[in-house]
């Protein structure tokens, strides 16, 4: 039998037909090209740049939910060689914070971020004489979007908007089709270095959807330097996504606290009054059966004693997501703190590291106790910062980012 | 070449599944649940499966547009027919089975015993891990039906109809994290090419 690896996906091919798609599509026309420095738009950019030359004109919004210093980073490594794109450069920070003031829902702030984003690139479009947008779309984005998990910024068309008449210009999306792995081979094999073809997602609206709830600046300020912390701390592990969130560190007291407690300690194995759990008042999404679940975040805390005598056992902590989801229909994720500050600020930072292969399913990686400890002591540090939680809960039935 | 088509439903994994099926060398691509026997049949359709999707099964007469389609799929076709999530729930109920809530809902990795290492899960037994994403189970297999698999919190996690090459699993294979999943797409696709 032939193996799997020479079955399948096959980049050469797939290159040469989407250009002369492109090619064909666009024909001697002029496109803008969304790019923001991750895998999918570089690869999709890539793709474009080979089918039309100067005839593509790729555009990074800085969005100012972007992490600390990296729309200028990504600038400079996408302008370096090998890659050689001459990139656009919009600062457009102050309008995303204005458009999502005082919006906490999650999907509500996903549709804002979209309108602006696009409304950003039509007025690039009319300046640049751009009559086409090329986006680097991949299968998890419109699945999700389609499925009403969530609104994902770059999905226009697979929801019923239709981008010619609401922003003037027609959208192209060489990589619909393909998985993140796949997107990863097609970009090793358009010469992308392997630091950037493997480099870790992050979303279009950015940390937008990693702070919780409604965005000021100073959440987003406080996750920045979170991220920073996080990032760095992970880096050394092979971990294939892992970042920061932030979350007002204020509880609902309407769910059984006794329950949750006992279904917690039971899981453990723990006299109930060795696990405390707090249900976070802002929602977080998830996915359960196939549908969209805006649910309860559940913050896990053991006694010290259990806590170092248990160290990090992923099983166990499994089954305490999987009873406390099971049993409460409300709570979609399930954390466990890892620290605390007393007298400290009023967010919590929650910590995600997971391993997938294509993002459409997730398990929570076994970071270590220690490791979680570095980075609790290094974020409780930062002003604002009161808690640190590192979020145990797979997809399903969470979602890779929070909201 | 092999063509084992699958019926979009709308759930999250139904491409993973044509994925699976491509890169074991099937032809494979996302059909709609409209889709009749003779298209299949003029397509050349050696086998076909159906993917899960957010819908619920009550009862026959109270179904969602798609489901009532993969339900005339289920009562017309001859050819080998595997049914995942919620599909599996439809496959019991068009047979005179049994749908409901389920009293613990799985979500994520759960361990899957095997009872009866039939067919589609030849080479499985003991046990695996299969991530599941569910709220509703079979509360009743249907008579002419044999249960294969269960986890701890549900019963009937797999089955198999006694002489029809018909096949339910709760489980997710097509997902990437239930590793062994692609040895039930390599079973299945032994019957598709008998």
């Amino acid at each position: 039998m032939v193996s799997a690896q020479v079955q399948g996906f096959h980049p050469a091919s797939f290159f040469s037909t989407q250009t002369a798609r492109l090619r064909d599509t666009v024909s001697g026309k002029k496109a803008l090209a969304a790019i923001s420095g991750g895998v999918d738009s570089t690869v999709a950019t890539l793709v474009a740049k080979q089918a039309l030359g100067e005839n593509l004109v790729p555009v990074l919004i800085d969005t100012g939910l972007m992490r600390l210093d990296e729309p200028e980073k990504v600038k400079a490594r996408l302008s370096a060689s090998p890659i050689d794109l001459k990139v656009k450069l919009v600062r457009a920070g102050g309008r995303f914070l204005d458009a999502t003031k005082g919006e906490s829902e999650a999907e509500a702030k996903r549709k804002k971020f979209r309108e602006t984003f696009y409304q950003i690139l039509r007025e690039t479009a009319q300046e640049t004489g751009c009559e086409y947008l090329v986006q680097g779309t991949i299968a998890p984005d419109w699945i999700e979007t389609q499925g009403g998990i969530k609104t994902q910024h770059n999905v226009l068309e697979q929801v019923g908007i239709d981008p010619q008449t609401t922003y003037g210009f027609r959208v192209l999306e060489p990589i619909s089709e393909l998985y993140k792995d796949q997107v990863r081979k097609l970009g090793t094999y358009l010469g992308l270095p392997n630091d950037m073809s493997g480099r870790q997602p992050f979303p279009g609206p950015g940390l937008l959807v990693r702070c919780i709830g409604q965005v000021t600046k100073t959440k987003v300020q406080l996750l920045k330097s979170a991220t920073k912390i996080v990032e760095e701390k992970l880096a050394p592990y092979s971990y294939d996504q892992f970042f920061a969130a932030v979350i007002e560190t204020r509880f609902d007291v309407s769910l059984p606290s006794k329950q949750l407690r006992e279904t917690a300690a039971s899981a453990l194995g723990l006299p109930a009054d060795e696990a405390q759990v707090a249900i976070f008042d802002q929602p977080v999404t998830g996915v359960k059966g196939d549908e969209r679940c805006y649910g309860r975040l559940a913050g896990v805390k053991l006694s010290d004693e259990s806590r170092e005598a248990y160290g990090w056992l992923p099983e166990k902590l499994q089954q305490v997501q999987s009873s406390l989801v099971s049993k409460f229909p409300e709570i979609t994720r399930v954390a466990v703190l890892v620290k605390e500050k007393r007298g400290g600020g009023p967010f919590s930072i929650i910590v995600r590291a997971v391993s997938t292969r294509d993002f459409m399913t997730a398990a929570a990686s076994p970071v270590s106790w220690k490791v979680l400890k570095d980075i609790a002591d290094a974020v409780l540090e930062i002003d604002g910062a009161g808690h640190v939680h590192y979020d145990i809960t797979p997809k399903p039935p969470g979602t890779i980012e929070f909201e | 070449m092999t063509t084992v088509p699958v019926v979009f439903v709308k759930g999250q994994y139904n491409h993973l599944i044509s994925r699976t099926l491509q890169d074991l060398g099937i032809e494979s691509r996302l059909l709609p649940a409209s889709t009749t026997t003779s298209e299949l049949e003029k397509m050349g359709a050696d086998g076909l499966v159906m993917g899960g999707g957010p819908q619920r099964v009550r009862n026959m007469t109270d179904l969602t547009g798609e489901l009532s389609n993969a339900a005339q799929l289920i009562s017309k076709l001859k050819i080998p027919l595997l049914c995942i999530c919620v599909t599996h729930q439809l496959l019991a109920s068009a047979y005179g089975g049994e749908t409901a809530t389920a009293k613990s809902p799985e979500f994520g990795p759960f361990e899957i015993s095997v009872s009866d290492e039939d067919t589609i899960l030849s080479g499985l037994k003991p046990s695996f891990t299969a991530w599941e994403s569910h709220n509703d189970e079979i509360v009743k297999a249907p008579s002419g039906f044999r249960v294969l698999a269960s986890s701890p919190s549900c019963a009937i996690q797999s089955m198999r109809h006694e002489s029809k090459d018909v096949f339910g699993v709760q489980f997710h294979p097509e997902v990437s994290h239930t590793t062994k999943g692609v040895q039930v797409f390599r079973n299945f696709l032994g019957v598709v090419r008998k």
